[in-house]
Parts: structure tokens; sequence; C-alpha cells
């Protein structure tokens, strides 16, 4: 058939929307921040984010990845304390900043509530829980920091942004509530 | 994974050095603050960017200020101010309540530890036949705001009628608030309700290099009510399918109507501002409550943009403005 | 209490902590010294010949290590046998958009997608068919180019069409006193695990081809694997790491498994494939769109004298399991309810859309949603109230069918017992406020199929244990977990049989060089048929455990039992020692300790012997029935689903944390498909003046939303409070009567709901999924209407 033909389509990716692929130019930086407590330092290319650096250079693969573009909390780990979206900060950006992924909960022994995760049965696949664990720590530590307790439907805000395809999140509640109550006001994080 | 594609990254720590890199880079820089619209369209490679200006060192851009002037007092807060703080900042929650839900209803816990109020005012406009992976825009043949020679949302039509899907616009332009802008050209001001154009491809006043430094929000009076609402399939994570603000002038002396408006988003580019002076001398109730919705439903058109069906997000924004009034209502009474 | 002393008690999963704490890998954790990352290029249209594909530009870029296009796979595969329609990569047309083209191997991702990009196709585009009427309607647009054994061109889109009847169905209808007539609509809807699809690849020097991928059937990608390379299958091996949910949706071969696979072979190098969240969508395999027309005969006291079903199925461009969906679409339906007489006919019809497939449920969901609306609305028709007119046709142990199933238990009373307590139904329906109402409905599931796949006399399931002299357990299972916990149940059993701590077990599972051979996590089976086979094996060793101790304490070997830790003495329990010290025993009198079981399904007696009559046919049924409380908000037509119960009869909790976690994840899954999710495809043509563009720049078929962002699924604030209700009838064909508990508990959800909003509102929505909009619209037709 001939090209001219209404019915043949020649196609590339993208090269209708005149995108060019690109793979050359590397922008690579040292990068230097603490992970889970201690100083590292990784070379990563600038368009390269954290969960990339994180799972891909530094061979930490706790930290999950559901949809790449900020829509499932999977690769959820924690900056300076608060939670936040590896899969959407670069990598470089991380730079002098306190990073903790779900390796650096609870060292030496399990986090209460990794603990509680495990008693309630709040894990399935447990590929969600990496995430769920970091955001809930940040929820905790932000409440006790608050001199607060969290509600069920607090808690269950604060997971708002993790998606779990397994549980019904009705153990994964149960859990943080639990690991709340065993934190209380302890010195425990 | 969402690969994005190789690009360099520039960290100024000034405006002025902001700008200047802007300057040099052109067309192929693009700002980037807290990168939760920014980097998703990267990667779907929707839009494209060799240089990125990261606006996050940029101490100028920070900070929240409630500041007096004659009329009253206003709020002060720094574009780079992302939306938790706003949303927990005890200042905001004090004198603009409504931005503070507005701000903790964006995205995701996540999302609004990472995301500017900034950011959050320029995002990309929103509809289902750009939102998506190269394959399919290559399988529709793309449209105006990619390679297309057509929109689909509005068959025929000349411009892109793509949604500003913000959870904060509406409610910023219902209070009034104002932009202090700073560009190669210097600095200027512009009041937020007249920032949005109509042109889905170019749908903010920025001129080449601007940065959005500071948002002014005047601290609405006493007599003054507003209400923010916002309806999504989900209750977490979703952009706002219906995005209304409801402003109602009191008179001080007696809860009757003298002024307000209803600003509508989520319809196309630009929010719809709808003034309520033909009602003054209303009273806040029932009879209000449909009539503003009334107006709402009657004046505003979803299109089909932004996927969820848009005859219903008509008939949901009418209830929601009804239920922004009666909420002003009972709080009246109460 | 209790017979046992493991089972039935609460366990932690045997391998959460390793999830938990980052240690675990995932597929896509694994890395290989210089592997390469695999992308795969899919076509932009729904249906369309290919002309020619250039591959020059990207072998030219440098990092790409090597390209492939279908020429290269061109044996046609399926995990049904019958129906083998699929190739690995695409070589004479593509089906729907995103269907498979050309793969390249490049030694990062961004260089892959660029080769990927480089690639040019070109293409003859053809009809499109998204409908799947008009397939069927369709007899020269032909989706798949099949011939009759004589040769000639099978001229009609239609993949499978069961034809069904049982009993006098016309003298059912003839004489009823109630005929209820509906059309149901059950759309489409997708698995969605959080862990994307991967596979890594890495053909060895030795020859050996090893895949580590993220299935749920390793022991059916190992032989497609074997096939389509063309590889004896002694030498390759799958193995399936930990897996992040799959749900029906990880349940036959992909086109990333080949790829990687063909591709390692070409470069020698390890090669690994990640698909996008947009690939998985595009994978699909998820819930069949059904099309019912149901008719339904009542007596005057709400018995069912006869049910007549008109169905037509969605397939979309592949068979995948559709013969099996076709016959689940009907055969799964005659309990637990009896039926006077029954007819069905259902037709699957190809379509230029992503193949469907099995999903959580497979094949049953969707008539479940008719029937129940259907038996509710007979009850309102005939002043019955709901739970009681199920009761009166409950099926009675030892019953058949009307379809000739045996049911071996039947737990489905006290199910609907317990949600009639537990949700107060009695004291609070009828009495709720305005917008308030309760729904029920019932179901029922299989706990495995009689007969695997294919044709074979060889066992479902194997299992092997060896027991080490420091008082460990070893279990070498094929079984997948797939996050439902069939590794901690293998644990339990052998915990139980072998009187060692849960912990002190270690399963191994599913690699197919190390493990005997399971079939995989589909339909429900792995507790039953590895149950079995563990339990069996286990016997075997504590057997031998037992009789070593007896001989040692010179004791009848019925007098020594393991448990706790020890081996003990009955008649005399301070007489006990160390476990360990009981193996050291055994292997000193038997030599190494090592004991396999299996486990071969039921053949006789429990089908009938018309043709498709083993279809659906399981060794024990499991029953669930739940009731629903929603509010509807009249004023936006929202509805929010409160508060869901469930009660399952899961034959014996084996570990009841488990169970519930499986009755918690299905009921949540199934309210998300009742209001809130939808997989579809852009309507055909896009333009407003309804001018279709065929044959289109390929719209027709694209598939609207492939994200967790516009595919949505429930946060924890979408999520009803679910209560689940174990409901124990121990099923003579279960290990220690265990029956499944991991699909049946969805079923119910979706006809609940539909039920109490009708007990709210007062509106039937037949046609899902209930939005807002459809209950306004029938909202606003009522209040005409009066
Ligand atoms: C899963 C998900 C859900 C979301 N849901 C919502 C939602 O519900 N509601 C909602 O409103 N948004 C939502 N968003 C979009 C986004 O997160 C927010 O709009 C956010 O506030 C954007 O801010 P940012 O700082 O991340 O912007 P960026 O991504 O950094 O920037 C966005 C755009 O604004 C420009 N820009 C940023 N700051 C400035 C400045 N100071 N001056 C000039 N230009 C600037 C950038 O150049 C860029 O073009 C969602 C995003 C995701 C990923
Ligand atoms: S509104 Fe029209 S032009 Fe704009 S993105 Fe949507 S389809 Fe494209
Ligand atoms: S992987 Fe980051 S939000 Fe999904
Ligand atoms: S446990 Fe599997 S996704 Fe949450």
């Amino acid at each position: 058939m001939p090209d001219n033909d209404p019915n043949v389509l020649r196609h590339r990716l993208g090269a209708a929307a005149g995108q060019q692929a690109r793979s050359e130019a590397r922008d690579v930086r040292v990068v230097a921040f603490t992970l889970n407590g201690e100083s590292v330092q990784v070379a990563a290319p600038a368009h390269w984010t954290l969960l990339e650096a994180l799972r891909y250079r530094l061979g930490l693969i706790g930290t999950k990845q559901g949809c790449d573009k900020g829509d499932c909390g999977a690769c959820t780990v924690r900056v300076d304390g608060e939670a936040v979206l590896s899969c959407l900060t670069l990598a470089v950006m991380a730079a002098g900043r306190r990073v903790e992924t779900v390796e650096g909960l609870g060292v030496g022994r399990p986090h209460p509530l990794q603990r509680a995760f495990d008693d309630c049965g709040a894990a399935q696949c447990g590929f969600c829980t990496p995430g769920m664990l970091m955001s809930a720590a940040a929820m905790l530590d932000q409440a006790r920091a608050a001199g607060r307790t969290l509600s069920r439907m607090e808690i269950a805000a604060g997971l708002g942004g993790n998606l779990c395809r397994c549980t019904g999140y009705v153990r994964i509640l149960d859990a943080v509530e639990q690991a709340q109550r065993e934190l209380g006001g302890g010195g425990e994080r | 994974m969402l690969r994005l594609r190789p690009l360099t990254l520039h960290r100024p720590t000034s405006l002025a050095e902001a700008i200047a890199l802007k300057s040099e880079y052109g067309t192929d820089a693009t700002y980037f603050a807290g990168g939760t619209d920014l980097l998703p369209n990267l990667k779907l490679l929707q839009v494209d960017a060799q240089v990125l200006i990261a606006l996050a060192d940029v101490a100028e851009l920070r900070g929240i200020e409630a500041v007096d002037d004659d009329g009253g007092s206003t709020l002060h807060l720094g574009a780079a101010t992302r939306l938790s703080t706003l949303a927990a900042d005890p200042v905001v929650r004090s004198l603009v309540p409504s931005l503070a839900d507005a701000a903790g209803r964006v995205a995701s816990p996540q999302v609004r530890n990472m995301a500017t109020l900034g950011g959050n005012l320029c995002l990309d406009t929103r509809c289902r036949y750009i939102n998506q992976s190269q394959l399919f825009r290559d399988a529709l043949g793309g449209c105006l705001k990619s390679h297309g020679k057509e929109c689909h949302v509005v068959p025929g039509g000349q411009g892109c009628v793509a949604a500003l899907s913000t959870d904060t616009a509406p409610l910023l332009i219902a209070l009034g608030a104002e932009l202090d802008l700073l560009g190669p050209d210097g600095p200027r001001s512009v009041p937020l309700g007249r920032f949005y154009s109509t042109d889905g491809l170019a749908h903010t006043d920025l001129r080449p290099g601007e940065i959005v430094v500071r948002v002014r929000v005047p601290v609405p009076a006493a007599s003054t009510h507003v209400r923010n609402r916002k309806w999504a399939v989900r209750k977490s994570i979703d952009f706002p399918l219906v995005a209304v603000a409801v402003r109602l002038d009191l008179d001080p002396a007696a809860p009757v109507l003298t002024g307000g408006r209803i600003v509508v988003g989520v319809l196309g580019p630009r929010p719809r501002q709808l003034p309520l002076d033909r009602f003054a001398g209303a009273s806040i109730d029932e009879a209000l409550a449909l009539q503003l919705g009334d107006l709402a439903f009657d004046r505003s058109r979803p299109l089909p943009n932004v996927p969820y069906d848009a005859d219903y997000r008509r008939e949901r924004l009418r209830v929601e403005v009804r239920r922004a009034v009666r909420d002003i209502a009972a709080s009246l009474e109460g | 209490m209790s017979e046992f002393r493991v089972l039935g008690r609460h366990h932690r999963k045997i391998d959460a902590m390793d999830r938990m704490t980052g240690v675990e890998r995932y597929t896509d954790d694994l890395t290989l010294p210089r592997m390469l990352h695999c992308k795969i290029l899919r076509a932009p249209i729904a249906h369309g010949r290919i002309l020619g594909i250039d591959t020059s530009a990207a072998l030219a870029i440098p990092g790409v290590e090597a390209v492939i296009t279908g020429a290269d796979l061109p044996t046609p595969y399926g995990i049904i046998p019958w129906t083998p329609d699929e190739h690995a990569l695409c070589f004479d047309k593509v089906r729907y958009v995103g269907d498979a083209v050309a793969a390249v191997a490049a030694v990062d991702e961004e260089t892959a997608n660029a080769a990927v990009a480089a690639i040019e196709v070109r293409y003859e585009k053809l009809p499109v068919l998204d409908d799947p009427h008009a397939a069927l309607a369709d007899h020269a647009t032909l989706i798949h180019e099949r011939r009759k054994p004589d040769g000639s061109l099978v001229t009609n889109n239609i993949s499978k069409r069961v034809e069904l009847s049982f009993g006098d169905l016309d003298a059912a209808f003839a004489d009823a006193e109630l005929v209820v007539e509906a059309d149901y609509r059950f759309h489409g809807t997708t698995h969605t695990p959080i862990e994307p699809h991967c596979a890594l690849a890495h053909a060895d020097a030795r020859g050996i081809l090893t895949i580590w991928s993220a299935t749920q059937v390793p022991h059916y990608l190992h032989r497609e694997l074997a096939k389509v390379l063309g590889l004896p299958r002694n030498r390759i091996r799958v193995i399936q790491p930990a897996l992040g949910g799959a749900f029906g949706g990880k349940s036959e071969p992909f086109d990333l498994e080949f790829c990687a696979a063909l591709l390692s072979l070409r470069t020698g190098r390890p090669v690994k494939c990640l698909y996008t969240r947009e690939e998985v969508f595009l994978a699909h395999r998820g819930r069949h769109p059904f099309d019912m027309h149901y008719r339904t005969a009542f007596d005057r006291d709400g018995t069912i004298r006869g049910v007549d079903a008109r169905t037509v199925l969605d397939g979309g461009a592949y068979s995948s399991f559709g013969l099996v969906t076709t016959y689940y679409s009907g055969q799964l339906l005659c309990s637990p309810y009896r039926f006077g007489a029954y007819r069905f006919d259902s037709r699957r019809a190809y379509t230029n859309k992503p193949a469907c497939g099995p999903k959580r449920g497979h094949g049953s969901v969707q008539p479940r949603f008719a029937i129940e609306v259907q038996l509710d609305k007979a009850a309102v028709a005939l002043g019955i109230d709901p739970i009681e007119l199920r009761r009166r046709n409950a099926l009675t142990v030892g019953e058949r069918t009307i379809n000739e199933f045996a049911i071996g238990s039947y737990g489905f009373l006290d199910c609907l017992a317990e949600v009639e307590r537990a949700s107060g139904w009695t004291e609070r329906r009828g009495k709720l406020p305005r917008g308030r109402g309760l729904g029920v409905a019932g179901s029922t599931y299989i706990s495995g199929t009689n007969y695997c796949i294919y044709p074979t006399d060889l066992p479902q399931s194997g299992v092997q244990i060896c027991l080490d002299r420091s008082g460990r357990v070893r279990v070498f299972s094929g079984t997948s977990d797939i996050g439902q916990g069939s590794s901690t149940m293998l644990a339990a059993v052998a915990a139980e049989e072998l009187g060692v701590a849960l912990e002190d077990v270690r399963v191994l599972a599913a690699d197919t060089d190390l493990t005997p051979v399971d079939l995989g996590a589909y339909s429900s089976r792995i507790t039953l048929m590895a149950g079995h086979a563990c339990q069996r094996a286990a016997k075997d060793l504590a057997f031998k455990v037992r009789s070593a101790v007896a001989t040692a304490w010179d004791c009848d070997r019925s007098d020594v039992v393991l448990a706790e830790g020890q081996a003990m003495r009955l008649s005399a329990p301070e007489t006990a020692m160390p476990i360990a010290e009981a193996f050291v025993l055994a292997e000193v009198e038997f030599g190494t300790l090592g004991a396999t079981g299996s486990y071969q399904t039921p053949r006789e007696g429990v089908h009938g012997d018309y043709r498709g009559a083993t279809i659906g046919a399981s060794p024990a049924y499991s029953f669930t029935a739940h009731v629903a409380e929603v509010e509807v908000d009249e004023e936006t037509g929202e509805v929010q689903v409160l508060q869901i119960w469930a009660a399952h009869d899961c034959g014996r909790a084996l570990s009841p944390t488990l169970v519930k976690a499986q009755i918690e994840g299905s009921v949540y899954m199934g309210a998300a498909e009742a209001v809130m999710e939808h997989h579809h495809t852009m309507p055909s043509g896009l333009r407003a003046d309804g001018k279709r563009r065929d044959p289109g720049p390929g719209v027709a078929g694209l598939l609207a939303n492939s994200s967790l962002l516009d595919y949505r699924i429930p946060t924890a604030l979408d999520t009803p409070d679910i209560t689940a209700i174990i409901v124990e009838h121990p099923d003579p064909n279960g290990p220690y009567g265990a029956k499944e508990a991991g699909e049946g508990p969805l079923h119910p959800a979706i006809p609940a709901i539909a039920n109490a909003i009708f007990d709210a509102v007062g509106v039937r929505i037949d046609a899902l999924p209930i939005t807002p909009e459809k209950v306004l619209a029938a909202l606003r037709a009522r209040t005409e209407a009066r």
C-alpha cells in the first residue's frame, strides 16, 4: 500500500509532536545528604528522582514505585521529617536534607508501627506498606509533638495519599491506632 | 519507570539570579517550585524543559505575615509557601480559615508537603485529552495543546479550553487577592481575578521570565463570609471536579446581603466570577441558597475537559453553592 | 476448644516483617551485573495490519543492544491451550491500542525509551470494533482470522458461546406467580495491584534461562515460555519473587516475559522489563463488561422456579481465560439457591480493546449482581423479607445443584443469620433516617476447579517437606503467595502436624527449579489443594518422627504427640523432649528426613457428564452473605457506603486473621466496583455531532483512564467500615475442612449496595457503576412519575 493511502499510518512514537528522544547530555552531580542518620554521597544525573537514586544507586529497595507520578504514595519517604513523594523529588534537591526511608525505621529492632502492622496483619502483599509506614510515622511524630491523639478518621486522612489494594485499610488503621497507643507520650521514635 | 529526560538544574538563591537564569535560557527553561505539577507533566512528555530553575532556595519567596494597613489587614503569603504550611499556619487559620481549608483539600498529604501556593496558582490547565501518555496522545492524533489541529472538547473550537484545576484560585479571587510579580522588566502587581485568560495554552498573565513573588490576601471583615467548596470523586488525591468559592458581604448591622461574588473554577482556563450585587438586600436563607445555586448553574457550563460527566458537574456546582450559602446561614444563626 | 494447636489461631504472616523493613525483594528490586533494560513499543491504533517495521534507527543509537519484533517470536500462545491467539509481539495485526509491536534492550531506561521512539511502523488501519454487540453483528471486519477444521474462515467475532439448559424452563415460567425481567449491565473494572508487572530474564552461559517474574502462575508461564521460545522446559527456570498484589491480573503470561527472555538470549546479558502504570492498565485482563438479560420466575412463597439468562461478554482483543469466563458466567450461578429450572446463553465477543480476563471472583461477580437484584425485586413484589426469601431457596448439604455440582458443605444459612444479627437488620430495617438503607445479598464460590487448564492426570499441587536436625522445617511448594498469605498457611499446616513453632518453618515457594509443581494462585485453589498436599507430606514425616520417639521411649506410636516444640507422651505429659531431638532420633532411624505430598481433585460423582459439566465444578464451595448500609444524598445523588457486614463460610479458618483480611480486602474491592471504578475506553468517535472518524486515528478503543489518578481506587477515606465474620462449616473435601476465602467475599458487596440504595430511596440502578449522576437521574424520574 502506498504511503499516501488515507488508511496508511506511519508511526514513530512522539514524532508527530516533534518530540526528539534525548538520551545525551547528562548533568551528573554528586549529592550529599543524610540518609537514615548517615551521611551519604551519590552521583546522580539531574533528571533522576530521589526514588531512582534510592532504589537503583543506593540499593535501598524498600521504597517502592507504583505509578511514578504522584498518584499512589508507594514511594513515600521522609525529608526533614515530613512525608513526601520520592518519585516527584529530584535527587539533587535532597542535597543537605535529612532523608529517611523504611530501612531507617526502627533501627536495631522493629519500630512500634512495624510491630503493630505485623500484629494486626496490616500488610498483605506489603507493597504499599513502606510508604504507609513512612506516612504514618510522620503523622504520629507530628501529632505527638503537638500533644495530640489522632482519631481513626484523622489517621485515615493522614494516609489519604497512600493507596492500598489488598487490605481495605481496616487493619492498617487498626495498626496505626495500636502504635499510637503504644507510643503514647513516651520518648520512642 | 516514567523516566524524566535528561535536563539541567539550577538552584538560584535570589530572585535576581533566578530571573537572570531564565533570561539566559529563555523558553528552554522553566521555573520549578514543588514540582508536583511540573514533574508529572514532564514525565508524561506533555511539556518539555531542558533547564529547570528551582525556586526552593529563594528566601524572598518564603514567609507568612499579617500586615496592617489603613482599611484593615492583609495577609502576605510568599509564593513558595507550601500548602501544608498554609493549611496548618495559626495566623492563616485564624484570619482566613477558608484558605487554610482549601489548601488542606489539595491532592494528598504528601503532595501538600511539597506543593507551593505559587505553583497552585500557576499550574498548567488540565484535560482528559492532554494529561495522558505519549502513546495516548499519538493515538488521539493530538489536540491544540499538543501537536494536533483540533480540540476534542469543543469540536471545531478555535482555542484550548483545558480547565484550571486549582483548589485555591477561586477562593483567592473571591477574597480579592493580588499577586506581586517580578520579572526582567521589574515588579508589578495584578489582581488574581485578572490573572487568568481564556487560552488554555497560555492561561496566565505571566510575562516571559516573571515570577509570582507573593500573594496578598485582604483579611475579610467580620461581616464578610466566605466558603470554599470542592467536589471530587475521592476524598483525597483527586483534583477538583467542582471548585467554587462563595463570598457574601453582609451589612454589619443586619444579616442582609450588600454584595459579594461567586467564583467558579474548573470550567475552562479562567475561573468565572459572578457578582452578587443584584441580590443586595436579600436575607441569608434557603431562598437565597436556591437562587444563588441556580445563578451558578445558569451562568456556568462545565465542559467535558476534565474526566467527569460535564452535566453532572454542573448540577453539582448548583448544590455546592447552595451548601456554601446554607453553611453561612447556619453560622449566622449559631 | 479447638482440636488444633496452631491452626485456627492468630498468626503473624511469616514474610511480613521482611516486607515491612525493606529487606524482601520484589521483582523490580532485583538487579544483576550488566543488566539491560527493555522497553516495548505499542500500537497507537486499535485495529490494523502491520505493513512494515523499521528498527534501523533504534539499533544505531549507542547503548542499544538488541531490537526484536513479532517475526522473532512467531509462535502463538494463550493461557487456555484451546485458544492460542496471542503473540508476544504482533507480527501481522494489532488489535488494540497498546498491543505490543517491538521491544528493545538498552543499557538504561532512558536509552531504551529513546530507542523505542526511533522505531518506525507502517500500519494499514482497519475498522475498529469497540462495542461487543456491533462486533457480534459484524461478519466483515474480523478481529481474528480463524480457520475451521475444513480450512474455511470463521466469519464472526464470537470468541466463545455457551448455551446450557437444565430442567423444564418453559413449565417453570408458564404458571409462575411472578416473573421478574430486567436488563443489567456490569461495567469493566481492573485489578490495579500497586506493584506494576515486572520481569527479569537471564540466559546464562550454561544455557539455562532464568526468569524472575511478578506472576501468580509460574507453572503456566514456564510452559508458555518453553513453547514460544522453543526451548526445552528443563532449560527454563521461573522464579516468582515477592509479589505486590495480583488479584488475577498476573495470572497469565504477558509480553514482557517473552521479550525480556528473548532479548537476554540474544544479548547474553540479563534483561529487565518493568511496566509503566499505563502498561499495567493496557495489559488489563480485568473484569469483563457484561450485558445481561435476566428473567426469573417465582412462586407465591418466593421459591425460585426458573432462571433464564442471556449474556453478552465484552472480551476485548484476546481470548485470555475467556472460554472459562463464558462458562462461569452461567455455571457458577446455581448456588447458594436452588433453581427449579435454568438456562443460560452467553456469548463472548472479541472487541478492539484491552483483553479482559479473570479478576477476583472470575466470571461470576457480574451475574451475581443480576440475580441478587432480581431476588430483591421479587422480595419487594411478593412482600417477603429479602433475607427470608433467600432462606426459602436454600440448598442442603449433599444436594446437587441444578447443573449437577455436588454441595459437600453449606454454611450459607449461618452466613445470612450472622449478617442479619450483626447489622441489626430486623430492628433497624425500615426505621432508618431518610436516605439510609440496608440491603442484603448472598453468593457462592469455588475452592479451585476439579480440572487443570490443560488436560492432565498429574496432581494439581505438590509439596515437599524436609526436616532439619536443628528442629527446623522446610516446606517447598510451587504455590504463589500474592499477598493472600499462602506461604503462612503452608507454614501453619506444617507447624500443626510437626509440632514446631510457626517461626521454625521456612517456606520456599514458586521456583520451578526447586519446588514441586503447583498450578498457581487462581480460582482460590491454594488453601484447599496445597493445604492437602502439605498436610500429607507433614503427616508422613510426623509418623516417622513419632515412630522414632516411640522406639526411644519404648511406647506405642499413638502415645506420642508432636506439639509446642516438643515430642510428648500423651499418657505421661511430663515425658517430653525438644522437637529437634525428636527429629534427630528420626533421622538416625530413617536417614535424611523428607517427604512429599500431592493433591489431586476428586473426579467421581462431583459433577454431571454433559458437555461443559466440569467447568466450574469444584471440590468445595464457599458461601457468603453481606448486608450493606448506605446513605444516599438526594440532592447530589451521591451514595456513601457506610458499612458492610460480611459473613463468609470458609469451611475452617486455618488462619483466622488471614481469612478476615481476605474478607475485608474483597469487600473493599467489591464496594469500589459498585460505586467508583470503571475501566473504559473513549467513546466511539469523539465528535459531539456524533460523526465517527472511522477508521480514525485510533480513537475508538483508546483507554480513557490508564493512571491511578483517573482510574480511581478508593483511599482510606473512601472505604466503608467493614465487619468480617467467619462462619465455619468444614467441608469433607477440604484440608481440616478448609475452603476458599479470597474471592467469594467480593461478590455480594455489589448487589447488597444496589439493594440498599433501593431500600434507602426507592430507586434501582441496574447499570453499574452506581454513579451520582445515575442516582440523581433516577430520583428525578421517580419524582416526575409521581
Ligand atoms: C496526584 C496529584 C493530585 C493533585 N491534586 C490537586 C488538587 O486536588 N488540587 C490542586 O489544586 N492541585 C492538585 N495537584 C497539582 C499540584 O500538586 C498543585 O497544584 C500544586 O500546588 C502545584 O504546586 P508546585 O509548587 O508543586 O508547582 P510546580 O509543579 O513546581 O509548578 C507548577 C507550574 O507553576 C509554575 N510556577 C511555580 N511557582 C511559580 C512562581 N512562584 N512563579 C511563577 N511560576 C511558578 C511552574 O513553572 C510550573 O509551570 C495534584 C497533583 C498531583 C500529583
Ligand atoms: S481543551 Fe481541547 S485543545 Fe485543550 S487540551 Fe483539551 S482537547 Fe486539547
Ligand atoms: S510512585 Fe510516587 S506516588 Fe506513586
Ligand atoms: S498490602 Fe498490598 S497494596 Fe497494601
